[in-house]
């Protein structure tokens, strides 16, 4: 196979370069069609049960995606101006297309309950209009404070905070309400403060940053790699190559992924950052032992063959084994992960695929005038020849130093490893100072939470709720949440016949449970009768009262806070068995729950299998157990430094931080592969170990070097990019190269010369080089 | 719906017509008493006929998702002045936990409603209050104003054209609240010989239709034009009511003394007889 794609370079160039600009042109036309996506929900499959779950639930009680625009005013927000701002506000906001108005939660929207001096029940608008008195707008507040329903949600108890709440027509509006929002809280004058948050702006805002990182992102990674490449190889002629090798691939992916339908998600978002690099490592090895050669023959065509017949099986191996690793991804049940996964592997082949056709071809095209000034500064003298001797020598003499230091390193990293916790929270994707994350900051610490999730309650027949076994059984799993520390609030049903009876009774100690079924029915239709919206009440008990929705609301959002609260509130039903009720969890925080438990265990399941996988293909590759062993050290080391490292900082594992394991183990072992593919070469061809090492910190070792260097290097802008997944996987790529890349220049020589140096020489009499035509 | 489509388009484009015609001419000075006078009549044949008046109910609310409720109590009137204040006494009768349950109102066109409602299974009598009577009647799609009746001083009225729908003639009459309201606009039909309001549309102020009010099934019944089947449909939110009208009896000798809490609590026999 080697023969022919090299021959088909060389004898046809411009053939092999017109095909792949083409197949290019033809993946780029699929580009315009791209889709963002950036619904949480779509971390599970459409026809997971949880998520039809909560559709079911969203729709049998009329729920909507809201946004919350929360008003601050430190020394109180219950004071005429501030509350005929918020009328005049609300008034606006019921104009904007896309807003169900009707569904609107504000002081001049929602019903309060409460009996009058002469003992009149009135149910009626919170406040029909702004006040004139500091008293009546103190009375609002108390009012609010007195309603289970309104409590911390339209206020916080301090009254320094009030929330409008604000449903939409679908999620797709999210981003125009919220600017026509703005729009009229900027004619506003005042010391009120606006904070703008709610799931679907979040969602539409960072799809557009998504959008912007991706446009920029990239392109800067890919001009500064470009720029270190220049600065290595001095010829911008030859440097080029890989550069298009790496942006092809990158369109040949994305131009398919596109193609096929597929919605581009946060992790598909980043494809080009990943592929980058993998397609540049591939080309540092070729120019560097082009190079190399070329200086020795000045003959093209015999460089090129030299140079394949020496790095084509390594190559094969690193990208195989990236493939693997990214491949693995698949085995994660979370759909974007699965797709991102899938066609960082075709990437990944297809830049192999490139850097073997297209920059032969390229280079088989090149005149000797432009091969002139190439890597003239490689001489003897050079500082990169002095440090690759230097970590030549060291290592050889310092050796039980070395894997003495490294062992330590990695015992104290496992310890790091058992305190990694997985965590997620979609909003921490922005950065701190992001206006979205400080509203959910400042609205969060006021009110009663805005992370909703809802339990569902389900008796066996109609009107099954109304029987205070059931709503006995609701209010004791309340009062159980309520004690949770993560819990704001919760709403329920019970709360409303609490609150009727109440009223009815005019003494606050009567707000209890009824014992008998025909005084709660009655008082649920005394709701409906008196006056209030119906549909309020539909939010917490279907018409029918065979289902109930009970609301909680919780302060944070990060999986293992609200997976704390589900699981607590399941032991309580384990100890409690429910009365006749079926009783489930719902709600975009819950979901946020659900798949990062699957992408936990998912992603375990893939490291592991790829690592399995990955160690065979080593002891194919090297016919030899102990070579296979060896080789998978640099990529065990970088696993288990980085991570212990996030878990010693106590940096949440997340789903970008899950993902990135996969191009940890891709990354790190192609350091390995050559390190060990091509010392055993300088073995064979020097016949001694010292040989081999010297040999081996020549070309191999310093084209090791500068992929480090590139790739670090090049990554390092995305730690200042707006999204905090962006700045992971650049921190990532700089970890990975670093450590795997020095571990390799490193340890392997220590190791090695603390082995028997037969290991070299191959026990296996096939040598795999040998077969694939080396002479 | 391909028709409806075509006949709301024709429709539009009548009512510009008309508009513009009037603008024109200055004819809307000249309508608008007619139009008022019209929907007076209207109004007072729909909901003042006779002295007093009786009658089972039968409510039927749909949900958005096609489940049904039923509800039924049995309904008594009395005018207290024609076109003026007039009192009704309504007691429930299914759903059968909440059966017993009363509920009084004493409307004054120019006041608010002063509402009472007796809960039986705290055998207690609570007087309920409300400033809006565009909120919903006893959780259906029905305001207390669609039951009582919308006075036809709040709003101001434009005859539209007049037309026949289904080989039956019509007043179309717009109706503009004077003050804000839960409306915006109202398109009534008024049948010409019946002089019954038939349909209404009400619109909100992006003059999207909200709800539709149908007169189903007209009879004649003591010599009265009687609405026995009506419904309202809630476009926006998807759900529906309707009511039918059965055992009606008019001008019965209700007494004012009926509308007390003391009968509130306990109605006389004969007067919630099914």
């Amino acid at each position: 196979m080697k023969r022919l794609l090299v021959n088909l370079s060389i004898n046809h160039p411009k053939l092999v370069i017109a095909a792949t600009v083409l197949v290019t042109i033809l993946f780029g036309l699929q580009m315009p069609k791209i889709i963002i996506d950036t619904d949480p929900e779509n971390m599970l499959p459409e026809d997971e049960e949880v998520r039809i779950f909560h559709h079911e639930v969203k729709e049998v009680f009329g729920l909507h995606d809201m946004l919350v625009l929360g008003i601050v005013r430190e020394d109180g927000a219950f004071n005429p101006e501030t509350l005929g701002r918020v009328a005049r506000i609300t008034e606006q906001i019921r104009d904007i297309e896309g807003v169900i108005e009707y569904d609107i939660m504000a002081p001049t929207e929602v019903d309060d309950i409460y009996t009058t001096d002469e003992g009149v029940l009135r149910i009626e608008t919170l406040m029909e209009e702004a006040p004139e008195t500091q008293e009546e707008a103190d009375r609002i507040l108390v009012q609010i404070k007195k309603n289970p329903v309104l409590r911390g949600k339209l206020a916080s108890d301090d009254g320094t905070t009030i929330a409008i709440f604000i449903p939409l027509e679908s999620k797709e509006v999210a981003l125009g309400v919220a600017r026509e929002i703005e729009g009229i809280i900027e004619k506003e004058t005042g010391n009120e403060e606006y904070h703008l948050a709610g799931i679907p702006i979040a969602e539409a805002t960072f799809g557009d940053e998504m959008f912007r990182q991706m446009a920029v992102s990239a392109p800067m990674a890919f001009l500064l790699i470009f720029l270190l490449m220049l600065y290595f190889f001095r010829n911008a002629v030859i440097v080029i190559a890989p550069m298009i090798v790496a942006l092809m691939s990158v369109v040949w992916t994305m131009g398919l992924l596109i193609g096929l339908g597929y919605t581009v998600h946060i992790m598909s978002s980043m494809i080009p950052i990943f592929l980058i690099p993998i397609a540049v490592l591939n080309s540092i090895h070729i120019l560097s032992e082009f190079h190399h050669r070329y200086r020795k023959t000045h003959d093209m065509s015999t460089t090129i063959r030299e140079t394949m017949d020496e790095l084509f099986v390594p190559m094969i191996f690193t990208s195989m084994t990236t493939v693997v690793g990214f491949t693995s991804l698949i085995l994660t049940p979370i759909p974007p992960v699965q797709v991102f996964g899938a066609f960082v592997a075709f990437g990944v082949a297809s830049a192999w695929l490139l850097s073997v056709l297209f920059n032969t071809a390229y280079a088989a095209l090149l005149s000797k005038k432009q091969l002139e000034s190439f890597g003239a500064h490689e001489e003897s003298g050079s500082t990169m020849h002095r440090a690759m001797t230097f970590i030549r020598d060291f290592s050889l003499r310092r050796n039980k130093l070395i894997v003495g230091v490294g062992a330590a390193l990695l015992i104290v990293s496992v310890f790091g490893l058992f305190r990694i916790e997985a965590n997620d929270n979609p909003v921490n994707w922005f950065k701190k100072a992001h206006p979205l994350r400080v509203a959910d900051r400042v609205m969060n610490d006021h009110l009663a939470g805005t992370y909703i999730a809802y339990i569902s309650i389900k008796a066996e027949e109609e009107g099954g709720l109304k029987d205070p076994a059931a709503m006995h059984y609701i209010e004791s799993l309340q009062l159980h949440l309520n004690k949770l520390e993560n819990v704001g609030a919760t709403t329920a049903i019970t709360d409303i016949v609490k609150k009727m009876r109440e009223e009815m009774l005019g003494d606050p100690a009567e707000a209890v449970i009824p014992e008998t079924r025909d005084e709660i029915a009655q008082f649920l239709f005394l709701y409906e009768m008196s006056g209030g919206d119906p549909d309020d009440l539909f939010k917490f008990i279907t018409p029918e009262a065979d289902r109930a929705n009970l609301w909680v609301q919780m302060h944070k959002g990060e999986n293992r806070a609200v997976a704390a609260v589900v699981e607590k509130s399941r032991a309580f039903m384990a100890d409690n068995p429910p009365p006749g009720l079926t009783i489930g969890w719902a709600g975009l925080s819950y979901i946020n729950v659900v798949w990062q438990q699957k992408m936990v265990s998912g992603m375990t399941k893939a490291l592991a299998g790829s690592f399995v996988v990955v160690l065979f293909m080593m002891m194919f590759l090297f016919r030899s157990f102990w070579m296979g062993v060896l080789s998978m050290i640099p990529l065990t080391a970088t696993i288990a430094l980085v991570y212990g490292f996030i878990g010693f900082i106590g940096r949440p594992y997340d789903m970008p931080t899950a993902v990135l394991s996969s191009l940890t183990l891709g990354l790190s072992i192609d350091f390995a592969i050559h390190f060990l593919q091509r010392s055993r070469e300088q073995y064979k061809a020097s016949g001694s170990f010292r040989g081999a090492m010297e040999g081996m910190f020549r070309t191999p070792a310093q084209a090791i070097t500068r992929n480090i260097l590139v790739i670090a290097i090049g990554f390092v802008p995305m730690f200042f990019a707006n999204l905090v997944p962006y700045i992971t996987v650049g921190a990532f790529f700089f970890a990975i190269m670093l450590v795997s890349g020095f571990t390799t220049l490193f340890a392997f020589p220590a190791l090695l010369s603390l082995m028997s140096p037969g290991l070299l020489a191959g026990r296996a009499q096939t040598d795999v080089a040998t077969t694939s035509g080396h002479s | 719906m391909l028709r409806r489509k075509s006949g709301l388009g024709i429709a539009t484009m009548m009512v510009a017509g008309v508009l513009l015609g009037a603008l024109a001419s200055g004819e809307v000075r000249a309508e608008a008493p007619a139009a008022e006078e019209l929907m007076k009549q209207a109004h007072m044949n729909l909901y003042y006929a006779g002295d007093d008046g009786r009658a089972v109910v039968n409510m039927t609310l749909t949900d958005k998702r096609g489940k049904t409720r039923l509800r039924s109590f049995v309904m008594l009137r009395l005018d207290i002045e024609d076109g003026g204040e007039q009192k009704y006494f309504t007691y429930f009768t299914e759903p059968s936990d909440v059966r017993r349950t009363g509920f009084m109102v004493w409307k004054d066109p120019n006041e608010d409603d002063s509402r009472w409602i007796y809960i039986p299974a705290l055998d207690l009598v609570k007087r309920i209050s409300a400033n809006d009577k565009g909120s919903s009647f006893v959780g259906s799609d029905f305001s207390y104003e669609d039951v009582s009746g919308r006075h036809w001083n709040d709003d101001t009225h434009i005859l539209l054209r007049e037309e026949e729908v289904d080989g039956q003639p019509y007043y179309v009459i717009e109706s503009t609240p004077k003050k804000k309201d839960s409306f915006a606009k109202k398109i009534t039909w008024i049948h010409k010989d019946r002089m019954l309001p038939e349909k209404e549309e009400y619109y909100d102020k992006k003059d999207r239709l909200e709800r539709v009010f149908r007169a189903e099934e007209i009879q004649e019944i003591d010599g009265f034009q009687t609405v026995t089947l009506r419904s309202m449909t809630n476009i926006r939110k998807e759900h529906s009511t309707s009511v039918e009208f059965t055992n009606i009896e008019y001008n019965i000798g209700i007494e004012d003394g009926l509308f007390t809490e003391r009968y509130l609590k306990a109605p006389p026999k004969k007067m919630i007889e099914n």
